[in-house]
């Protein structure tokens, strides 16, 4: 029994230990992207520029909202605003590990993938996060921050200590979630190689949140927060906040990042198990 | 002591085939004819610490197949291999950390920053002591003569100067075995001197173990005391590269330069014409017979000089290379 439970405590040290050594990594990994991109000062630019005029696309939807003024049901345009930021900060979370999932498909075509299975760190973490693209990211998280505030302070929500940790805590579940649910489809290539199709769906998956899940008819809400859980990722934070998260739903914030990634360790380590590379 | 054990190991792949033009791919969008390669089959070697074996064949032989296996990058149909204690295809990490491999067609370093960079990233990645990573990137540089090049952007690189940059990180942790997959491929003659002078002294060094294929004989025959060759995935020969020539039979060659041009007839008698342009032949001819041969010819051929060579490593391999069943 308590060879058994030392047994435990070793695993879960090694595990402890490979999250600190991935998170050194992840910082070594921002650093060189960093510098990478900064070789190509024009194209750094245009990164940060066109996602900030994706951005600004998006904020026409408030816009729109404003000047019609309308309330949606319990949201008035402030919540939305609040909902608009939130989607605007979590883009910005997965545009900058985004690419990464993109080229899986290009990896795995060209045998790529080789050179990094011989590496002794996790291969899941490696080729996922090895490029970090801080154009993409800077833009929408600046504004998504100022939307959030602005939101929040307009929209009169509470600003207490449990307020702001449970918001916080339900942006770092929805963003574990993001990297979990999106990375799934692009795992797909493993079997059927090109996926260009599959990356094309999830963006517009994606983009089902840039409106609050409050909008849309009941059986889409449940759809979206049980089955293919892309509400979960922007809503819950903002529904915390307005105190429209039921004990379960918040259950199930916690819980969706955990299953999810669970079933992305499991699709990827069989996923690897069926990589053939290629010719050289 | 042996490193790497190799026993009847196997590898298939799947592949589809595509009738030609579109109405093949309408057809193949549907039904695919699933067929299998069997890309290595039922080979078996023994590799001894500091060794540097040649793994020799055509295009399409296995090679790279079999390197593949033994780093972990792919899964065996059948057969079992053990390096250094471990079985590759269970990727443990400290497996990883005891080898490295190097594919010529492949690259490891971050194109548009210094190879210095990538270096550093490697360093972090095998958890490398910082003390011990700047002795080795100095000791290794200064090996390679690319000191200087340390700073430069990896695009802006030539291709011989990546290929050692492309060593050099390999080697920052150390390894004990390394695979070498045509290292030398595409470069100029000098570069090649250079890696291959590398190597010899690397393995003289710290008697890491290497895995070599090139195409390129004068990497084999400088590096190499042994060689496995594989045609169609089968094993064709195990064995020291000096026996090789026994293979093409007991025979030199007599290179002749007449004083004015030969004939075939003339020279038939001798030997078998491998070469005639002019006054100008070679002749292969039985090693008992040579002495006698070349007298012969001397009194009886308008022949004013002559030398005598070995018959080339390379068309002792190229014979095997047309070999299907083993000879161990």
């Amino acid at each position: 029994m308590e060879k058994e439970r030392n047994q435990k405590e070793k695993k879960l040290d090694g595990y402890w230990a490979e999250t600190k050594r991935c998170l050194r990594l992840l910082k070594v990994f921002a650093k060189v992207s960093l510098m990478s991109q900064l070789e190509y000062r024009a194209n750094f630019a245009a990164g940060v520029a066109v996602e900030t005029g994706w951005m600004l696309i998006k904020l026409l939807y408030v816009a729109v909202v404003y000047r019609v003024g309308a309330d949606i049901g319990v949201l008035t345009p402030d919540h939305i605003l609040l909902f608009v930021g939130i989607y605007t900060l979590m883009t910005g979370f997965y545009m900058l590990y985004y690419g990464n999932f993109t080229s899986i498909s290009r990896m795995v075509r060209e045998g790529e993938l080789d050179l990094y299975l011989v590496k002794p760190v996790s291969l899941q973490f490696l080729i996922t996060m090895r490029r970090l693209d801080a154009a993409l990211l800077l833009p929408d998280f600046v504004a998504g921050v100022i939307m959030i505030a602005l939101g929040w302070a307009r929209a009169g929500l509470p600003v207490t200590v449990v307020s702001v940790t449970g918001f916080l805590f339900f942006t770092v579940c929805g963003a574990l979630l993001t990297y979990s649910l999106f990375l799934l489809p692009h795992l797909l290539c493993f079997w059927i190689v090109a996926t260009r199709g599959v990356a094309e769906m999830t963006s517009a998956v994606w983009d089902f949140n840039n409106m609050p899940q409050l909008i849309y008819g009941k059986w889409m809400q449940r759809i979206g927060t049980f089955l293919l859980p892309v509400f979960v990722i922007t809503n819950f934070p903002g529904l915390f906040l307005m105190g429209e998260l039921s004990p379960l739903l918040m259950a199930w914030g916690v819980a969706a990042p955990i299953l999810f990634f669970g079933i992305t360790r499991i699709v990827w380590k069989r996923a690897v198990r069926n990589y053939s590379s290629a010719s050289s | 002591m042996d490193i790497i054990t190799v026993e009847h190991l196997k590898k298939e792949f799947e592949y589809y085939r595509k009738a030609d033009g579109l109405k093949g791919s309408m057809k193949n969008l549907f039904r695919r004819e699933t067929l299998t390669k069997e890309a290595v089959k039922d080979i078996s070697f023994r590799v001894k610490k500091g060794e540097i074996l040649a793994l020799l064949g055509p295009n399409g032989a296995g090679k790279t197949t079999t390197l593949k296996v033994l780093s972990g990058i792919l899964f065996p149909t059948a057969g079992r291999v053990e390096i250094d204690g471990f079985i590759p295809w269970e990727r443990k990490n400290a497996f990883k950390r005891r080898f490295s491999i190097v594919m010529g067609q492949k690259n490891q370093l971050w194109w548009d920053l210094p190879a210095s960079d990538s270096f550093y990233l490697n360093k972090c990645i095998f958890d490398v002591d910082d003390g011990e990573y700047r002795k080795t990137v100095e000791e290794l540089a200064e090996l390679l003569d690319v000191k200087d090049l340390m700073n430069v952007q990896v695009r802006r690189l030539s291709l011989g100067e990546r290929m050692k940059m492309e060593i050099l990180a390999s080697l920052i942790h150390r390894p004990r075995i390394l695979f070498l997959d045509e290292p030398t491929i595409g470069l100029d003659i000098l570069s090649q001197q250079k890696i291959r002078d590398f190597l010899r002294y690397y393995n003289e060094q710290t008697k890491t173990t290497i895995i070599l294929t090139s195409h390129y004989m004068r990497d084999i025959e400088e590096l190499c005391s042994r060689a496995v060759i594989i045609n169609q995935g089968q094993l064709v020969y195990d064995g020291q590269l000096a026996d090789l020539g026994h293979l093409m039979g007991d025979s030199k060659l007599l290179t002749l330069m007449g004083t004015r041009n030969l004939k075939k007839e003339q020279l038939a008698p001798y030997g078998r014409v491998r070469e005639l342009a002019g006054a100008r032949a070679v002749l292969e001819v039985p090693r008992p017979a040579l002495k006698e041969t070349a007298s012969a010819i001397l009194s009886t051929l308008p022949v004013q000089d002559f030398t005598v060579t070995d018959i080339p490593l390379e068309e002792s391999i190229a014979l095997m290379f047309q070999k299907e069943v083993t000879t161990v």
